[in-house]
C-alpha cells in the first residue's frame, strides 16, 4: 500500500491509523533481527501517537496524507526524549531535549513515529555496515549492502516496515541507498528543507530528503518537511510549493538531457541497459531526449571529496581524543581531513563556485538530466573492489561517482527504481534539476512511474 | 606529491592509509592551477540569485 492509498483507507474508515501501527510494529519485530534497520524502536510511543491520530481524524481534524502513516528517521535526527546515536559511540548515550525541524514537520503533519534508523557512522560511507550497532542488510538479499549512510532508511522502505523514511545526503547518502534497496528517494535542493537538528556530517554539503515507496509518497514527505525555517543559517526563503503530481502528468516535449560523457563511462551492464530503457520509455511518453554534454563531473567530485574532508574533521575535532570510539574506516577519514590544508579548502569552494556556473549553463539546453544513480547494483557486504569497464574500482568510490558532484552543486535528484539486474538486485536512476525545481524532477518521476518505469515490491521481505 | 606520511607524523595523527589525500591530490591539484583570482569562495552556499 502507498501512503496514498492507506490515506483513503483512513479517511474511508476501512482502516485505522492505531491497526497501521500495529501491522508496522508486527512487520518491524519480524524483520529487524534479520535487517537491522533500527537502532531504536519506539513502537510503544508510536501505538499511543496512532490512538491519538485516530481520535483527531473521528473528531474532525485532519492533518493532510501523512496523518496516521507510520514513518521513521535516520538516527542523526534529534528526537526529543529518544536516543539519538548517528550511528556513533560518541552520541551512544545522548537522549535530546528538543525534536529536529524535519521531525517537528511530521509531527505536526500527523506523521507516526516508529524510531530511530540504523546508518553509517555519522553518516561517513555508504555501506552501512556500522560497527557499533551492527551492519544494515539489504532486504533484496541479505547478502548485499543496503548501501549508506542512510542504510537503515532505505532497508526499512523497502522491507514496508514503514510507509517513509527521513535520510540525509552528503555525497548521495540518500540516492545510493534508495538505488540499492529499490525505492525512491529525493536529495532537494540545498536550503529547501532546514537542516536545523540533524547532526552535520559537513556542514555546505549536508542535505534532509524522504525515501518513500513511490515518487507521491515522496512528494507528500517533501510538501511536509519543506520550507524555510530561522534556525538553520542556510535554510531558503525560496517559496515552497505543491509537490505532489498530479494523476496523468505528462513529460511531453519536456527536454530530458542523456548525458554524452562521464555518467555512462565504466558502468555494469545491466545496469547500462536498464537505464537507456528509461530514455526509450521517456520518448514514447512524448519527451524529447536530448544528447549533452556535462561539465566536468569527476572535478565536482574531487572538490566534494576535499570539502567533505576537511569539514567532517572539523565537526569531530572535539571528540577525536577519544579514538577508541571511532570505526577504522571513519577515523582514517577524519584524521586524513585534519591534514589537509585551509587553502586546499577555500580553494575547493572557489571550484564549486566555478563548475556551479558552468553546471547553470546546461539549464538552458535542457530541463533536466538523467542519469544512473550508481555504476553497479548492491555489492556484496564485504567487497572491496569491483571490476567495471576492464579496470578495477573501490567498491566506495564506484558507489559515490554519479552522485556525488550534485551535492556540491546543491541540485535537487530524484532517484527511481528503474529495474532489477540479473542478479534480482534493483538499478535506480537519477533526475537531476534546476535548484528549486523539486516539483519538474518529481513530475517527471512520476509520469516515468505511470509509465511503467519501476519495480515490483521486495520479495525477500516476504520470505525473511 | 605531498608526503602525507610525513605531514600526518609531523602533525602527531599515526595513520596507516593516506589513499584518498593521495587520489586527491591527482585529482584535486591540477584543478586549482586554473581557478582565475577574482573567483570567490563559496563556503556558504546561497542559491536564491540563481534560483528566483
Amino acid at each position: 500500500m502507498t501512503i496514498r492509498e492507506a490515506a483513503d483507507a483512513l479517511r474511508a474508515r476501512r482502516v485505522s491509523a492505531a491497526e497501521l501501527a500495529a501491522a508496522a510494529n508486527a512487520r518491524i519485530s519480524r524483520l529487524n533481527s534479520k535487517l537491522n534497520a533500527f537502532i531504536t524502536v519506539t513502537g510503544e510511543q508510536a501505538r499511543e501517537e496512532a490512538r491519538q491520530a485516530d481520535a483527531e481524524l473521528a473528531a474532525g481534524r485532519d492533518r493532510g496524507p501523512l496523518h496516521g502513516i507510520p514513518v521513521a528517521v535516520k538516527d542523526l535526527f534529534l528526537t526529543r526524549g529518544v536516543r539519538t546515536t548517528c550511528g556513533s559511540k560518541v552520541y551512544e548515550d545522548f537522549v535530546p531535549a528538543i525534536d529536529a525541524a524535519v521531525v517537528e514537520r511530521l509531527r505536526a503533519a500527523g506523521a507516526v513515529m516508529f524510531g530511530k534508523l540504523n546508518m553509517h557512522e555519522l553518516a561517513y560511507g555508504v555501506t552501512s555496515a556500522n560497527p557499533h550497532f551492527g551492519p544494515v542488510r539489504n532486504p533484496w538479499n541479505v547478502e548485499h549492502s543496503p548501501g549508506g549512510s542512510s542504510g537503515g532508511s532505505g532497508a526499512a522502505v523497502a522491507a514496508q516496515m514503514v510507509y517513509a523514511a527521513m535520510g540525509s545526503d552528503t555525497g548521495g547518502s540518500i540516492r545510493i541507498p534508495a538505488a540499492f534497496c529499490g525505492v525512491v528517494g529525493l536529495k532537494p535542493t540545498y536550503g529547501r528543507v532546514s537542516r536545523y537538528g540533524a547532526l552535520p556530517l559537513a556542514y555546505s554539503l549536508d542535505h534532509m530528503g524522504p525515501m518513500a515507496r513511490t515518487v507521491r509518497d515522496a512528494a507528500m514527505v517533501l510538501n511536509a518537511i519543506a520550507g524555510y525555517d530561522r534556525r538553520d543559517p542556510t535554510s531558503s526563503r525560496h517559496p515552497a510549493v505543491d509537490y505532489i503530481p498530479d494523476d496523468g502528468c505528462s513529460i511531453r516535449r519536456l527536454r530530458i538531457g542523456f548525458p554524452e560523457n562521464f555518467y555512462f563511462d565504466h558502468l555494469d551492464p545491466g545496469v547500462e541497459s536498464s537505464v537507456r530503457g528509461v530514455f526509450a520509455r521517456a520518448q514514447s511518453l512524448g519527451a524529447v531526449v536530448k544528447p549533452v554534454r556535462v561539465p566536468d563531473v569527476a572535478a565536482l567530485n574531487a572538490v566534494g571529496r576535499v570539502i567533505q574532508l576537511a569539514e567532517a574533521s572539523a565537526v569531530a575535532e572535539p571528540h577525536l581524543e577519544h579514538r577508541e570510539k571511532f570505526g577504522p574506516d571513519v577515523l582514517a577519514l577524519l584524521d586524513q581531513g585534519r591534514l589537509l590544508p585551509a587553502t586546499d579548502y577555500i580553494n575547493a569552494q572557489r571550484l564549486r563556485r566555478k563548475l556551479s556556473r558552468e553546471f547553470d549553463q546546461l539549464w538552458s539546453e535542457v530541463d533536466c538530466l538523467i542519469a544512473p544513480t550508481t555504476p553497479i547494483t548492491a555489492p556484496r557486504v564485504a567487497e572491496k573492489t569491483v571490476r567495471l569497464g576492464g579496470r578495477d574500482e573501490d567498491v566506495r568510490l564506484a558507489t559515490t561517482r554519479l552522485v556525488r558532484g550534485i551535492n556540491v552543486l546543491g541540485l535537487p535528484a530524484l532517484s527511481i527504481p528503474c529495474g532489477l539486474a540479473s542478479n534480482g538486485l534493483p538499478i535506480g536512476i537519477q533526475i537531476i534539476g534546476p535548484a528549486w525545481d523539486e516539483a519538474l524532477i518529481l513530475r517527471i518521476g512520476a509520469a516515468l512511474e505511470d509509465g511503467g518505469v519501476g519495480i515490483p515490491p521486495c520479495p525477500t521481505a516476504e520470505v525473511l | 606529491m605531498r608526503d602525507w606520511k610525513a605531514i600526518a607524523k609531523a602533525s602527531g595523527i599515526e595513520i596507516d592509509s593516506v589513499e584518498p589525500l593521495e587520489v586527491l591530490e591527482a585529482a584535486f591539484r591540477p584543478l586549482v592551477k586554473d581557478l582565475a583570482p577574482d573567483v570567490e569562495p563559496a563556503t556558504e552556499l546561497r542559491l536564491e540569485e540563481d534560483g528566483e
